[in-house]
Formats: structure tokens, sequence, C-alpha cells
């Protein structure tokens, strides 16, 4: 699931106030598990909307806003109204509100922050494990993202400021290369202990756009 | 066992004091019996580190020039991606300024620009690589005296030696956290013919500098480096 949070609604607020005719689209996945666009919030943008004095043309929830293809399905059922629309605020990530906003051609305003590819503990409590760093190095690490889990998202080992169990910078937490070296050790993958990688390659994620 | 100092550049002070002050705190430890380097010798008489003070690779190259006196450049990976950091090697290098000190740097979140970008684009075993292979023009890694900051208090910082130890790193500097080193990791760096030291924030240091350094002589080290943040009152000022 991809991460978002409601954003602050005097910035929608600013970002919308020359328009007068406004949409509302909401994304029925992730922004709907995190509560940030599902059809819940989706009345309550509306209900804030036309408190601010906007005329709200439409509200629609679409499945996967981010997937072209259910986008072109679902706004078929809106379609008319879109037409009498001068702008959406859009209730998804960040892919979702582009992926609206170049197939509708109208100004879309974002509703939430995107944050990061997450795993759900509870509705409310999210964790990162994934940073998406395009060369997935799982395999080697007993099956934990040093990428993601290490702050500096270092590669090889450990720096200089844990404690011997906690990380430096989040005090409370088990430092993840020494997470790793427990797992490797009870899957017994020496050879992985002592594996040098190399450098990222940020050519990957800079030329990404397109795979 | 070695004594050295170390210090951040300065940020607002005037520089050409802050440097006169760094000499006298080099006569002061000549003065408490602490010896000072000639230029002869291996080891650098002063660790100058860059932070976000005055550029300090600059006053490497001034203490150089101007007062003779050996200087090691500590740096982060933290401030600087390849390229920067390389710019800066390529700058050593033409200065022959030979002993580097690397470390991954505290993280943005434990300093006051909490808001700063964390870059962090290699780590320090990724930079002995790209060294190690010839990848910059000119600048092997035999050039440098390679020494990596490290932290020995668990069981993978022992592989993390280990690794860095293969890619050709030449001292370890150990984070002094409150507690003793591993002495396995230390014995292990010493058999492999490679220096070692102790890395201790002189506020980290509880009671008095003849005590601690009494309490972690029998570590084995060969020395111990004591970052100091005002140049002119610190523990060897003072003569403690």
């Amino acid at each position: 699931m991809f991460l978002t949070e409601k954003k602050a609604l005097n910035e929608i607020d600013e970002a919308i106030k020359k328009y007068k005719k406004v949409g509302i689209i909401g994304c029925a996945s992730c922004a709907s598990v995190c509560l940030t666009g599902g059809s819940k919030e989706v009345k309550e943008m509306e209900k804030h909307l036309k408190a601010f004095g906007k005329e709200v043309t439409f509200t629609i929830s679409i499945d996967e806003p981010c997937d072209k293809r259910v986008l072109k399905e679902d706004i078929r059922f809106v379609e008319d109204e879109v037409e009498d629309t001068e702008a959406v605020v859009v209730l998804s990530c960040g892919t979702g509100v582009q992926t609206i906003g170049e197939f509708i051609g109208k100004k879309v305003i974002a509703g939430t922050n995107s944050k990061y590819i997450a795993q759900t503990e509870h509705i409310g409590e999210y964790n990162a494990l994934c940073a998406g760093c395009d060369e997935c190095r799982l395999n080697f690490t007993g099956g934990v993202c040093t990428v993601t889990l290490c702050p500096k998202g270092l590669l090889n080992g450990p720096c200089e400021g844990h404690n011997g169990i906690n990380c430096e910078v989040f005090e409370d937490k088990e430092c993840v290369f020494v997470k790793s070296y427990d797992l490797l050790t009870k899957y017994s993958e020496e050879e992985n202990l002592n594996k040098i990688f190399e450098p990222r390659d940020y050519g990957y994620s800079t030329t990404r756009t397109k795979i | 066992m070695r004594i050295i100092p170390q210090i951040e550049t300065p940020v607002s002070e005037n520089y050409p004091a802050f440097e006169e002050n760094l000499i006298k705190l080099l006569d002061g430890m000549d003065a408490i019996g602490l010896n000072r380097l000639n230029t002869k010798q291996s080891l650098p008489q002063l660790i100058i580190e860059q932070n976000f003070g005055v550029n300090a690779l600059l006053l490497c190259n001034d203490l150089k020039e101007k007062h003779n006196i050996k200087t090691a450049y500590a740096f982060n990976m933290r401030d600087k991606n390849r390229i920067s950091v390389l710019s800066d090697l390529i700058t050593l290098k033409q200065t022959g300024i030979k002993d580097i000190i690397v470390s991954e740097g505290v993280h943005p979140l434990k300093t006051e620009f909490r808001a700063a970008k964390p870059v962090y684009d290699i780590d320090i075993l990724g930079l002995g690589l790209i060294l190690k292979r010839g990848l910059i023009s000119g600048v092997p890694l035999d050039f440098f005296n390679f020494g990596a900051a490290v932290a020995a208090s668990a069981s993978v910082d022992f592989l993390k030696v280990k690794k860095l130890i293969d890619i050709g790193a030449d001292r370890f500097f150990i984070n002094y956290t409150g507690k003793d080193p591993y002495e396995d990791i230390i014995k292990y760096i010493k058999s492999k013919n490679k220096e070692v030291f102790l890395h201790v924030k002189e506020l980290n240091i509880s009671g008095s500098t003849d005590d601690f350094i009494k309490k972690v002589e029998n570590l084995g080290l060969d020395g111990v480096i004591i970052k100091i943040t005002d140049e002119k009152a610190n523990v060897f000022t003072h003569g403690k």
C-alpha cells in the first residue's frame, strides 16, 4: 500500500480559491485504507468545499486512479460533470493526482501528501519497509532492507554511531544491521555476511519513468 | 600511545585567530608532556574535521604550508555525493595531504540541521572500492592513509572491519560510546598490521583525561583521538 496523509485544509483552500466549480475524486484503494481518500473522506471534502463557497459538480471514488485502464472506465460515470468542472480535488497519492490530471486535462489539486510504500500494522499505524530502490538486496540481508530501515540507507554494515544494539537515530529501534546479522546467522548464510555491495546506481531511479 | 586532538573548523570565529589558537594548542600539548610529532612521522598531529564551518581542506593546507603541521582531513559520507567526495580527494592529492579519516556521519536528524537532506550516496566501503579500483585518474587508494570510523560493540562491527581491511583501509577509529570496545576487534585489526585508535568526544570523558587514558591503555590501541569543541579551552590547554 502507498501511504498518504491528509493535507491541511487551508493549503487546499489556497490552491482552489480561484476556481468555483470543483469536483472531487477519491481513491478506493490505498488512500481508502489509510483513511485519506475513501468515500468517507470524499464526503468530508465535499462538505468542506461547499462550506468554503464552492459548487461541487461531482464526487466519485475510483478503484485505482493510478491505473489508466481503470480510470478510463470509471470516469465515464461523471463524464459530463467533468466537462462542466474547473478543477478537481484528488484524494489519492501523487501518482493518482498526475494520472487524473493528464487524463481529464483539467486543473487537479492534491488533497494528500504522499509518504511511502507501507506495511499496515493497524489502521493508522504503518511501517516503511521498502524504498523501491530498484536493486533489491533482500536475498543477501536475511530479508530485511537496510536501504529503508537504516536511516542512512547504508549497504555494507552499521555506521559508527550505534550502541551495539540500537540505531543511532531511532534509539528505541534495533540497528537493522544487527538484525540482518542475526537472521543471516540463523539461516547459516555466512557467504552473505561477508558480501560487499557496490555503491548504488542512482542512474536507475533517474531513468525509471519508463520501464 | 599517541593522543591526537580533533576539532571541527570554525563557523563564525575569526579564522586567523582560530589558526593561531591551534598552534598554541599544539604547543600546549608539548608543555604537558604529550609528544608533538614532527612531520616526518607517520601520524598526523591534528585532525581537522569538516562539518559546516570553514572548509577543512583549506585549513589542512594552511597548517601544512604555513606552519609545517601534519593534519588529517576527517570527513563524512552524509554531506557530499561521490562527485564531491572525489573532488575533495583530488584536491588532497594535489596538496599532498595523505591522511584521511572517513565516517558515515551523524544523521542530520541528530544535528541542528534536521531538515537537511542526508546524502549517504556511497558508504565508506563504497568509497574504498572506488579508490581501490583506481577509478579516479591518478588517485590510487594507496596514496592515502585511509582511516575508517567504525563502531566496535557488536559482532556485526567485526564484519564491517573485515570488509574494510579487504578493501584496503589502513587505520581504524573506534567510536567510543561509553563502554569499552570489543577487544577481539582490536586484536583482529592489529593482527592485520593496521593501526587502531579510540575516538572519544572530550565531553564524553567522565573524570579526568588521565584516568580515561589509563582505563583504555590496556586495550592494545595505538592511540586515542580526543575531539575537542573549543580550541582555546579544552583538556589539552587545561593540562588535564
